[in-house]
């Protein structure tokens, strides 16, 4: 929101400083493996029978760390959604406005995604989609929701 | 037995975008008005707290020159933080060295510059608050997406309308309009807020907080230095409640309240031994208009999924039945992160001393309400002061 009148101060540049990390995915490859060939996969604890979504290696619950690796369901309904025209940075190149949502699957897991194929206008809370994945053109993985 | 904490001085700078300043220059003017409204030095203070998030700034110890500048070099700096509910950690922190008679005065300092980065850099570091590697870095979810994600399942489950977050903006541009300290100084209009741009739909431009700077600082006090400064009749901490919920935003069974807010009322409530009806005058967390209506429900101010409605009778007008963010909240007198919950303290205490002016809520019991969140209930924090 622009006020009326903006007067600017004197000021200089910082030294730049650019940040780009190595993140660690060792504990949970098959996750990042999956989206690759379009499957999700969740964790569940073989100790005390938690489930999680996203994967994880420990379990917070019971402290084991013997998870099984099992598929997240192809479909589900949309719990909320929105459709956003921020860009940050970082996401040049996505074209706006991108509609995200959570979708909650057929076993009982919830899932973030982008929307693809339909106006969000024409979206509503409880809509049946397919789950997918795709690899970006920045290369980036991600989950997609496709309207049955 | 934990001791008794006052409330003994308070101060707060000008919200906005402060390009005269640096981030230690604007603590300073909230130090200084909050120790001469104490009637005390730096001398008097045995411990300092620095709420800061600092992810979008130069430097990388933000209490340190902020603690230098203000005068405080060796009685700390304890550097606190939780989000955009940093400040409220600050006070709770101070609060809790002096309930455990570990010192008898000390300062919450909260301070944020928000405004030296451009916006998308901006959105990317608050966007990446919460989970980064399972949200953000697929989605590019911003903070107005997570808002948005509740505004969505909220207007879908209780019929909420555009019309009323609207009028939450409306009621809080009014008040930010009759207090200089805000970021904006002019009121709008329904129509005004309903025909700006969409930035993350539901969500539009006036249903948003700015990127503001600002400082607040709030001296804590026993009992026994109370009466030693001679203070008559000062604001008291009756209870402070905390309270957080999950990083993923998936893993919450549903969007339409928040249960950190929840959780922490029900234990400030305890602590204080009072009830929502009780309060006289609150300060919520209103980042975006739905967050002010979802507060209003899990605050207890009426029954869940009414928060519309409340809004839509002028219940939180000052005159309603319980006058909500007559500052301008976060919505209009900014959100700089880590001094907002500071901030909160400042009004409420000026407030519950009917130093309000012209936006003076009348009072009877004198018991006041700040709710701070961190991320979308990341953190929770839910502070009630009486006098």
């Amino acid at each position: 929101m622009s006020d009326a009148k903006k007067i600017e101060n004197p000021t200089i540049m910082s030294r730049k400083l650019l940040f780009l990390h190595k993140i660690p995915i060792l504990k949970t490859k098959k996750f990042w493996d999956g989206l690759k060939e379009g499957k999700i996969y969740a964790t569940r604890c073989r100790k005390c029978g938690q489930t999680y979504y996203p994967p994880q290696a420990d379990c917070s619950k019971c402290l084991a760390s013997d998870m099984e690796y099992f598929e997240v369901a192809n479909e589900g309904e949309i719990v909320t959604f929105v459709a956003s025209y921020l860009v940050p940075q970082g996401f040049e190149n996505y074209q706006i406005p991108y509609i995200i949502a959570i979708v909650k699957t057929s076993n009982e897991l919830k899932l973030m995604g982008f929307v693809e194929g339909i106006d969000y206008k024409n979206i509503k809370v409880g809509m049946k989609v397919k789950i997918t994945t795709k690899i970006q053109s920045d290369g980036f993985p991600a989950i997609i929701f496709i309207p049955c | 037995m934990s001791r008794k904490v006052a409330i003994i001085g308070v101060g707060n700078s000008k919200f906005g975008v402060r390009d005269d300043a640096l981030l230690q220059e604007i603590a300073f003017e909230a130090v200084k008005e909050a120790l001469e409204d104490a009637g005390i030095t730096q001398k008097e203070i045995e411990l300092s707290v620095v709420g800061s998030v600092g992810t979008r700034m130069y430097e990388a110890l933000p209490a340190v020159p902020v603690n230098e500048y203000a005068g405080f070099s060796g009685v700390g700096p304890i550097r606190v933080e939780a989000a955009c509910a940093t400040g409220s950690a600050a006070v709770f922190t101070a609060y809790n060295a002096i309930a455990s008679g570990y010192v008898d005065v000390a300062i919450a300092i909260g301070v944020e510059k928000m405004c030296e980065v451009d916006t998308p850099t901006s959105t990317a570091v608050g966007g990446r608050g919460g989970n980064y590697l399972w949200e953000f870095h697929m989605f590019g979810t911003s903070f107005a997406c997570y808002y948005a994600f509740y505004a969505t399942a909220h207007m879908n489950k209780f019929g909420t309308t555009e019309e009323q977050l609207a009028m939450v903006a409306v009621k809080n541009h009014k008040y930010a309009s009759m207090n200089p300290k805000a970021h904006f100084q002019r009121e709008i209009k329904l129509e005004d807020a309903l025909k700006s741009r969409i930035i993350c739909w539901p969500l539009k431009l006036y249903d948003c907080c700015p990127i503001s700077d600002g400082a607040a600082a709030a001296i804590l006090a026993s009992e026994d230095k109370v009466k030693e400064f001679r203070i008559e009749d000062p604001v008291w901490i009756a209870g402070i409640g905390y309270a957080s919920d999950t990083s993923n935003i998936v893993r919450r069974p549903d969007y339409v309240g928040l249960s950190a807010t929840v959780k922490a009322a029900n234990m400030a409530y305890k602590k204080a031994g009072v009830e929502p009806k009780d309060v006289e005058v609150a300060e919520v967390h209103d980042c975006f208009t739905i967050a002010e209506i979802m507060a209003y429900e899990d605050l207890g101010f009426c029954k869940k999924g009414e928060g519309g409605k409340l809004i839509e009778e002028g219940q939180t007008y000052i005159g309603g039945r319980i006058p909500v963010n007559v500052d301008g909240g976060l919505k209009a007198k900014g959100h700089p992160l880590g001094a907002t919950g500071v901030s909160m303290i400042y009004e409420l205490t000026r407030q519950l001393r009917n130093e309000g002016g012209k936006r003076q809520v009348p009072l009877k019991k004198y018991i006041a309400l700040a709710h701070n969140i961190g991320g979308t209930g990341h953190y929770g924090y839910v502070t009630i002061l009486r006098r």
